[in-house]
């Protein structure tokens, strides 16, 4: 029966890890957002495109580091900074603030198909879709060049 | 058959009697015979795989989420089920298939991740690595469960490194204290070893200071274990902790003499405090394990990086390769480790002196002499204790 514990464990893990990310669709919103593209390449899980947020700026008096925010749908449909703080809080999305950009770990790369990253790269003005979860946690979901 | 055509030889040219040659003949017949797969469904196998396997990749991107992560998660099981059959059936070697099983959940998780699109930077892939390796060393027992364990830690040293939390760091450091006490195994101890070293160096993130004498704090905290484990695993360990206080030694040597050291903050009271930490470590191995006094040696070294020549630490450095060969050579103990130290120490003085004073031929060839003499005088030391020996 031992012999049967890893494998058991290990499928349990797995499915709790693809569970948590249905999980911030299911309970979530869904925001979209304006992104910049450049594109690198991950020798363990393919190519992805970095993306950097135009919108979501912090406000003056939020020192660089760790930070702490909501989203909310802007009048043009594109998401922006509702709350930030440089302390936790429930429902934020933790993420980091350098030189007035804010970012969070899972919305810097978005893993794409083969060969699609310098498209996507050269298309410069592109939108991401993701959904968030009232906890915090992110799931992107698709990534497309922006019409405006 | 080709045995057959021997045993027709051997009783034409009359090697053995008939009775010989029948007995040999029905002990032959008994032998179960082997089974071998016709070369060609060999061939065909391998290119079925190939071909499913490109089938799999030409259409990825149209493959469900659930259903990429489930075929890498059938494939483990695939794995696990060999090993069972491989282990009751006796064919082939079960470790392997649990290996390539424990694999197949690291590529299961590396799917997960890339369709899921979980950040570069985060460290749960290594962390459920690194717990299923040390789960599977104890159930098995299995050293190649350890190698697996020890990159796996290695992987969260580094991926978690730039913004390790103090939780992450504290959990890392119990985890693997915990695979150290409970291994009781030589190999495991090493590795586990190696990772709390490496754990140490994190105090730099942590806690953002330039003092560059972590690597001596981090040593002399784990000379504590001494305190915890049994006297034979001392001598398991301790050429361990030398070999690391001695590269220590000479990592310093040579920063010390080829920079300025600007980019670390020296104080006269972390020093200080060192010193004391360094009387303690040879008060502790004095009583634990008197081979570890030398380690008291970098105590020292906080003092020494204030001498901007590097000669104090050359000394230092000079006079304990010297002391330990010696000392070694009288109680015949091996020498060896001692004199690649000897020898490291030397050419890294050579280095620092030498440089840029000397013509570059001229530095090779004094560089090639001393080289010379060096393994000469070892030659020489070698010769004299196996003619004691003998």
């Amino acid at each position: 029966m031992k012999k049967w514990l890893m494998p058991a464990l290990q499928t349990i893990f797995v499915a709790l890890l693809v569970v948590s990310f249905y999980a911030t669709s299911w309970f979530g919103d869904e925001y979209l957002l304006r992104a910049e593209p450049y594109d690198p390449f991950d020798p363990f899980y393919g190519e992805y495109v970095m993306l950097q947020y135009p919108d979501l700026d912090a406000p003056a008096g939020i020192r660089d580091g760790a930070v702490y925010f909501t989203l909310t749908e802007g009048d043009d449909g594109y998401a922006v900074i509702d709350r930030i703080e440089e302390r936790p809080f429930f429902g934020a999305i933790n993420g980091s603030k350098y030189d007035r950009r804010v970012v969070a770990p899972q919305l810097e790369n978005f893993y794409v198909e083969q060969g699609r990253g310098p498209e996507l790269e050269e298309a410069i003005d592109l939108e991401v879709t993701i959904d968030v979860a009232p906890w915090g946690s992110i799931r992107p979901i698709s990534i497309a060049p922006r019409s405006e | 058959m080709e045995w057959e055509r021997k045993l027709a030889q051997w009783r034409a040219e009359g090697l053995i009697d008939q009775e010989t040659a029948e007995r040999i003949r029905a002990f032959e017949t008994r032998q179960p015979k082997k089974r071998k797969l016709p070369l060609l469904l060999i061939i065909g196998l391998i290119f079925f795989a190939l071909a499913v396997f490109s089938f799999i990749a030409a259409n990825w991107q149209a493959i469900p989420a659930i259903a990429k992560v489930g075929m890498v998660v059938t494939l483990m099981w695939i794995f696990y089920v060999l090993a069972h059959f491989s282990e009751k059936k006796h064919f082939g070697h079960p470790v392997i298939f649990r290996i390539l099983g424990y694999v197949m959940f690291g590529a299961s998780l590396i799917v997960t991740g890339q369709t899921f699109h979980l950040g570069t930077g985060s460290s749960i892939v290594p962390w459920a690595l690194f717990i299923a390796a040390i789960a599977h060393f104890f159930i098995l027992r299995h050293s190649a469960f350890t190698v697996l364990a020890f990159i796996s830690g290695i992987t969260i040293l580094t991926s978690a490194a730039p913004g390790i939390g103090l939780i992450e760091w504290l959990l890392f450091i119990a985890v693997t204290l915990a695979w150290f006490f409970l291994s009781k195994d030589g190999p495991t101890m090493i590795f586990s070893w190696l990772l709390l070293f490496g754990s140490g160096f994190l105090v730099w993130n942590l806690w953002d200071i330039d003092s560059p004498l972590v690597p001596i704090w981090v040593l002399f905290a784990l000379t504590l274990l001494l305190l915890l484990i049994p006297q034979d695993k001392h001598k398991l360990l301790s050429p361990l902790y030398l070999i690391v206080g001695g590269i220590q030694l000479v990592v310093f040597l040579a920063i010390r003499g080829e920079s300025d050291m600007s980019f670390a903050e020296l104080t006269m009271p972390e020093s200080i405090a060192l010193a004391i930490a360094g009387a303690a470590v040879l008060a502790l191995a004095y009583f634990r394990e008197r081979h570890l006094m030398w380690l008291g040696v970098l105590g020292l070294v906080g003092f020494m990086l204030f001498d901007e020549t590097a000669i104090a630490l050359a000394i230092v450095a000079e006079l304990t390769a010297l002391a330990y060969l010696i000392i070694a050579q009288r109680q015949d103990q091996p020498l060896a480790l001692g004199f690649v130290y000897f020898i490291v120490v030397q050419f890294v003085i050579y280095v620092i002196y030498a440089w840029e004073r000397l013509d570059m031929s001229l530095f090779f060839l004094i560089g090639a002499i001393l080289l010379f003499v060096l393994s000469g005088i070892a030659w020489w030391l070698n010769r004299k204790k196996e003619g004691a020996v003998t």
